[in-house]
């Protein structure tokens, strides 16, 4: 029905689904480089780390984690929202998607030091140190309650559970969606639509308590029934910034040339305005209710991400990560653009992590003594962002190491033509 | 042959455009690219379902709704901040919860939900304008055939007010774009009258509407011995108390509360303690810290201790004053620094505002005169009354500006002196210091003499004086007569 006469849909072995060999060839400079920075970051992270900061070497690192941990479970979610609503227009975007989704495995290993940080006391989560409510003076009887849920071995099945869910969903429908390049039976998109209800729910309650657990027990005596909708927020935006951005590099590369058009820039860019808008409709809730309510245990939170700099950082939050980013991609014309688009998903991405940062690194700081949070000096910050970049280059070479053993679109899709010729009205 | 007479009967009616059908979305977009390329623009496509790309075949701009909607959402958003800073911040300050007068996280969900709100308007509304709506006919609607056009037909028009619009013209280029149904729209020839039973049924509608409302209005009014209707049964019934009620809910029974310890009334606090207390502090600051501190801790504070500490230590030297007058040590009424000049602009505003003041609250005693002798006054003598003292007469030398300053007088209004109660409690402050304006001004009034009076009124003053003094001569005189008179009779 549109303008232009419909393409033919490409053979499945044509080319353009497969990863251009200038990517193809990044794959172990990225993998290797990615692991360099990581290493070299942590050892300046832990050389920050003293008796004022006994914490910053494994803050750093769980920042960099749940940076891209949350990318990749908003890859997920992607993937099981387009299933559950059947969309047609994501397929030609959706095995990205399910690229950064099948990386949950490697994301479990990454999990381990933290793992072993729960088990030697008090180097990431305060909670984990015995003298932690002596040191506070907190009321016994409910340190007791807290701690029923806040111990190691109990944490330690929890991360096992989200990570037995995630990996479970990851690694199904990634099988259903690359065998069907193979059969090209429609059965396996049923299966997966079939699928997806359960799998949203389950995900859903899964990321809200990983997030509870590793995000807000960093201050263990705070609480925000809010908080896990608001790392979703985060990680469901970046999650569509990353599928425009590589979708935009594999096409610069060579591949998708036909198949990707600027109609599909100009849904994810809705996407991406539209969760600009949730991130902050969160993030002002759970502030503006926390700030209303002005109860001492849950407004410390705030007050001590406005203190040592951090301050700034609240509020460079709100014109970077709303204002800024709302009117940039507020209008159609951008949105159906690829390289402004890709610009604007690359610029997201960055301030994604200023918002982890912000949520994790202000913990860093010795509580019992109640110091300023500090960023750690140059060498700190040098620190979080070598960490960060390892780890998100290291993901990336893994990505792309998957995406070479396979193809880069759905190519026996039921949808896949409908995709192809979709277009915005 | 038919569509050649059909035209022919319409000559005389007024041709809209001309109308082609279609059996496929295909041979309709490739008419619209045609159309468009022929350089019409008052076109207009009729389809049973959305097309995608139609807009592009029949050349149709990109719509300006989102700059309609962008523009009356940051509308609804300044509103909204204008609104609640003009309220809450300037006009009436109201403290909620301990948040500043101007919060603007308070601020920002009033202000989301209008940018919503007219955003959405603006979309809704601004929508009808750009589709020329409300419309209550389309001349598309003459041709029955149209009528599929929610079906299975799809209809291209080409309007006849179109610069390049050519009858002939038309009618070719739809017919070679492979139409088979080609017709002119013409103006709709039924009649436009509203059928008149409409204006009867709407009639008698507004007329039954009207009638629970009747119902309801006579209950309210009317004379019975039953209960009488209520509609709003606690509005009529307010649950609340009134001043002077009692209630159990406290535990002295008293409906109105009365302040809490510590707090001040708005506006009661805004003042220096110069004026609040009648006292030049800043002297008093050089003779007697102590009492500063315990002024400051009074009426800064609210603190009701010190309060009451100041007073009895007036209260004690004023006694020791009292009781022995030449032996005694000098009062704190005459050692205190008073404030010698009204810190309010005296003018004739404040001047009547004080005469209102006095006539209110000290006439009763000291009589509007200011000489002492009010009704209270005038009772009190004609009963004899043993505990009464009489109040001090406003015009004795003592009292005027320069033995008496302006603040020693604003302080015994407050705190008032020998029997007189203080009366902080029930005048305001400014009116306490219009007051004493008033006094002062009361006080020269007694000792004017005509040299004061401008020239031009002079004549006016000193005939109503004249007037005065033959009144008075008349009234002596007729007392006079009266006197003789009942002397007589009494002989």
């Amino acid at each position: 029905m549109s303008e232009h006469a419909a393409p033919a849909v490409k053979p499945a072995d044509d080319p353009a689904f497969q990863l251009p060999a200038s990517l193809r060839g990044l794959q172990m400079p990225l993998l290797g480089g990615g692991l360099i920075a990581l290493l070299v970051g942590m050892g300046m992270a832990f050389a920050v780390s003293d008796a004022d900061m006994p914490r910053f070497g494994m803050s750093a690192y769980l920042a960099a984690f749940l940076y891209v941990l949350t990318i990749v479970l908003g890859c997920l979610f992607f993937v099981l929202i387009q299933h559950l609503v059947r969309a047609g227009w994501s397929v030609v975007v959706r095995r990205v998607a399910e690229c950064m989704m099948i990386m949950i495995v490697p994301m479990a290993f990454l999990f381990l030091p933290i793992l072993f940080a729960v088990f030697s006391e008090g180097t990431l989560f305060v909670w984990t140190d015995p003298d932690f409510a002596t040191n506070l003076h907190l009321d016994n009887k409910m340190w007791e309650t807290k701690k029923l849920f806040l111990n190691a071995p109990f944490f330690v099945l929890r991360a096992l559970v989200y990570f037995g869910i995630w990996g479970a969903l990851a690694v199904y429908y990634w099988r259903g969606s690359v065998n069907q390049d193979e059969t090209g039976e429609r059965a396996a998109t049923d299966r997966m639509q079939y699928w997806s209800g359960p799998a949203v729910m389950a995900f859903s309650l899964s990321l809200s308590f990983a997030a509870f657990d590793w995000g807000m027990s960093l201050a263990p005596m705070w609480f925000s029934t809010m908080f896990g909708v608001y790392i979703f927020a985060g990680g469901i935006l970046a999650a569509h910034c990353v599928i425009t951005l590589l979708t935009y590099v594999l096409q610069r590369a060579g591949a998708l040339k036909e198949e990707v058009t600027p109609e599909h820039y100009h849904d994810l860019g809705k996407y991406i305005f539209g969760f600009i808008v949730f991130w902050t409709y969160i993030s002002f809730s759970q502030y503006m209710l926390i700030w209303y309510g002005n109860i001492p245990e849950e407004t410390e939170w705030f007050f001590s991400r406005q203190e040592g700099g951090f301050g700034y950082l609240s509020i460079g939050l709100i014109f970077f990560h709303w204002l800024i980013p709302f009117f940039g991609t507020m209008s159609r014309h951008v949105r159906r653009r690829p390289g402004v688009m890709a610009f604007w998903a690359a610029y997201i991405l960055v301030v994604h992590f200023i918002d982890i940062y912000w949520i994790v690194m202000p913990e860093a700081r010795v509580v019992e003594q109640h110091t300023v949070p500090s960023f750690g000096g140059p060498l700190g910050i040098l620190a979080s962002l070598l960490c960060v970049v390892g780890m998100s280059t290291l993901v990336i070479g893994l990505v792309l190491r998957v995406a070479g053993g396979n193809r880069v679109v759905p190519v026996r899709d039921p949808r896949l033509r409908e995709s192809i010729i979709f277009e915005n009205i | 042959m038919d569509q050649k007479t059909m035209s022919e009967t319409k000559i005389e009616t007024t041709v809209h455009g001309m109308m082609a059908e279609f059996t496929t979305v295909d041979s309709l977009l490739s008419a619209c690219r045609r159309i468009r390329d022929a350089g019409y623009t008052k076109t207009d496509a009729y389809t049973p379902f959305p097309v995608h790309g139609i807009d592009k075949a029949l050349g149709i701009k990109p719509t300006a709704l989102p700059w309609i909607c962008l523009i009356a959402g940051a509308t609804g958003t300044c509103i909204a901040l204008a609104m609640q800073i003009w309220m809450n911040s300037i006009d009436y300050k109201y403290i909620i919860s301990g948040k500043p007068y101007l919060s603007l996280p308070a601020f920002i969900p009033v202000a989301f939900e209008l940018t919503i709100l007219l955003a959405s308007f603006g979309a809704f509304f601004g929508m009808w304008a750009l589709n020329g709506l409300p419309k209550f006919s389309n001349p598309m609607f003459t041709d029955p055939r149209f009528d599929r056009a929610t079906d299975d037909r799809f209809f291209l028009y080409v309007d006849a007010s179109d610069e390049r619009y050519d009858a002939n013209g038309v009618r070719n280029l739809l017919a070679d774009t492979g139409s088979d149904y080609i017709n002119e729209v013409v103006e709709d020839d039924s009649p436009k009258e509203v059928p008149k039973p409409v204006f009867l049924i709407w009639g008698l509608s507004v007329a039954a509407s009207l009638v629970p409302l009747i119902c309801i209005l006579t209950m309210r009014v009317t004379n019975s011995s039953k209960p009488r209707f209520h509609i709003f049964f606690d509005m009529d019934f307010s649950p609340s108390k009134d001043a002077q009620q009692v209630t159990s809910l406290f535990a002295d029974n008293r409906a109105m509360r009365s302040d809490v310890p510590g707090t001040v009334a708005r506006g009661q606090m805004e003042e220096s303690l110069d004026m609040l207390t009648g006292i030049d502090v800043e002297a008093l600051t050089l003779s007697d810290p102590p009492r500063v501190e315990r002024l400051v801790r009074a009426y800064m504070q609210a603190d009701d201790e010190a309060k009451a500490e100041e007073k009895e230590a007036i209260e004690a030297e004023e006694k020791v004053a009292g009781e022995a007058a030449e032996a005694a040590p000098a009062s704190v009424m005459d050692t205190t620094p008073w404030v010698a000049k009204n810190p309010l602009t005296v003018d004739a505003e404040l001047l009547a505002q004080g005469q209102q003041q006095f006539a209110i609250y000290c006439s009763v005693c000291h009589g509007m005169d200011g000489y002492g002798n009010g009704l209270v006054n005038q009772r009190a003598q004609s009963i004899n009354a043993p505990t009464w003292v009489p109040p001090a007469s406003m015009h004795q030398e003592t009292l005027y500006a320069d033995k008496y300053p302006d603040g020693k007088l604003f302080s015994t209004i407050s705190n008032g002196i020998r029997k007189m109660p203080g009366y902080a409690g029930q005048i305001k402050l400014k009116d306490r210091w219009a007051i004493v304006a008033y006094v002062r001004a009361l006080q020269k009034s007694q000792n004017a003499s005509l040299d004061l009076v401008p020239e031009s009124e002079k004549a006016a003053v000193e005939s109503a004086v004249a007037e005065v003094k033959a009144e008075l001569k008349r009234q002596a005189e007729a007392a006079e007569k009266a006197a003789a008179a009942r002397k007589q009779a009494q002989q």
